[in-house]
């Protein structure tokens, strides 16, 4: 299917990496001005003390990192099919994911038509158009106006 | 229940941080883009429920799991999606397990000996299921 290429989705591995490596690059600015003495310690070396000493997730913490959008939200979403009996956490999680990963999949589709015009900010046109170019997203159709 | 209908609204300020992650520096979203990408993604939501209630009812299961979700997503022509979700609900079980345990061991402190056998089992128990 010609969606599946549309929708390539390997952005969010490479963030976590990315952002995993900042943090050991913190921790490693944050190790070498101990070593020449303390005198020398720039606001800069503070701040990234400060940095680093959060970094140590508190599982409150933890949880926002794995899902950025209102798990409740979700939830409530979900409990608008008045087939639905019970759903488990996971599903609700894996549920939020998805939406998640559409939303990024969408805003990057929009955005080749957005490139397309020249422009550099994604207008409802493109938004439109992205919806009516990928198969997989005719669900949509007749439910954006209203 | 939903008492107010903006409670199904997804907040714009995630909705943007999302958007924005996924696009090149320097690309941004005007107001009216960004709340059609938001209630695509409402829909999207719904339509991924009620297929998946669906998925289960014809399989005689009363509750959803991750499973049906992303059986359901695959059938839907969003197989793309699979492989960073499974991996990301690995991390979730493992969050959830990490978080018992941390319950489990703080129960264990408080109240020693017969206390102690019967949550460490629980969690095993737990464990296993998970898995």
């Amino acid at each position: 299917m010609a969606s599946e290429e549309l929708f390539p989705n390997d952005h969010t591995e490479e963030l976590d990496l990315e952002q995993e490596l900042n943090e050991i690059a913190d921790k490693s600015t944050e190790e070498t001005p101990h070593e020449q003495g303390e005198k020398e310690n720039s606001p800069a070396a503070a701040e990234d003390k400060s940095v680093a000493t959060k970094t140590p997730a508190e599982p409150a913490e933890h949880e926002a990192k794995l899902c950025q959008l209102p798990i409740a939200r979700i939830r409530n979403i979900m409990k608008l099919d008045p087939d639905l009996h019970v759903a488990s956490n996971e599903a609700v999680f894996a549920v939020a994911k998805a939406v998640e990963l559409f939303i990024e999949s969408l805003a990057r589709e929009s955005y080749t038509y957005t490139a397309q015009a020249k422009k550099k900010t994604i207008q409802k046109r493109d938004v439109d158009l992205a919806i009516s170019a990928v198969d997989s997203l005719m669900f949509l159709d007749g439910a954006m106006n209203f | 229940m939903v008492e107010r209908i903006e409670d199904l609204n997804l907040p714009n300020a995630v909705i943007t941080r999302l958007i924005k992650d996924a696009l090149p520096d320097g690309a941004s979203v005007s107001k009216e883009a960004r709340a059609s990408i938001a209630r695509a993604a409402s829909v999207f939501a719904i339509f991924v429920t009620s297929t998946s209630t669906a998925l289960a009812h014809k399989q005689n299961h009363k509750t959803i799991t991750a499973k049906d979700i992303l059986e359901t997503l695959s059938k839907l022509d969003f197989e793309s999606f699979i492989p960073s979700l499974s991996q990301d609900l690995e991390a979730y079980r493992k969050m959830v397990k990490d978080k018992k345990e941390s319950k489990a061991s703080k129960k264990d402190a408080n109240m020693p000996s017969n206390a102690e056998d019967a949550t460490t089992i629980k969690a095993t128990n737990n464990e296993s299921a998970n898995e």
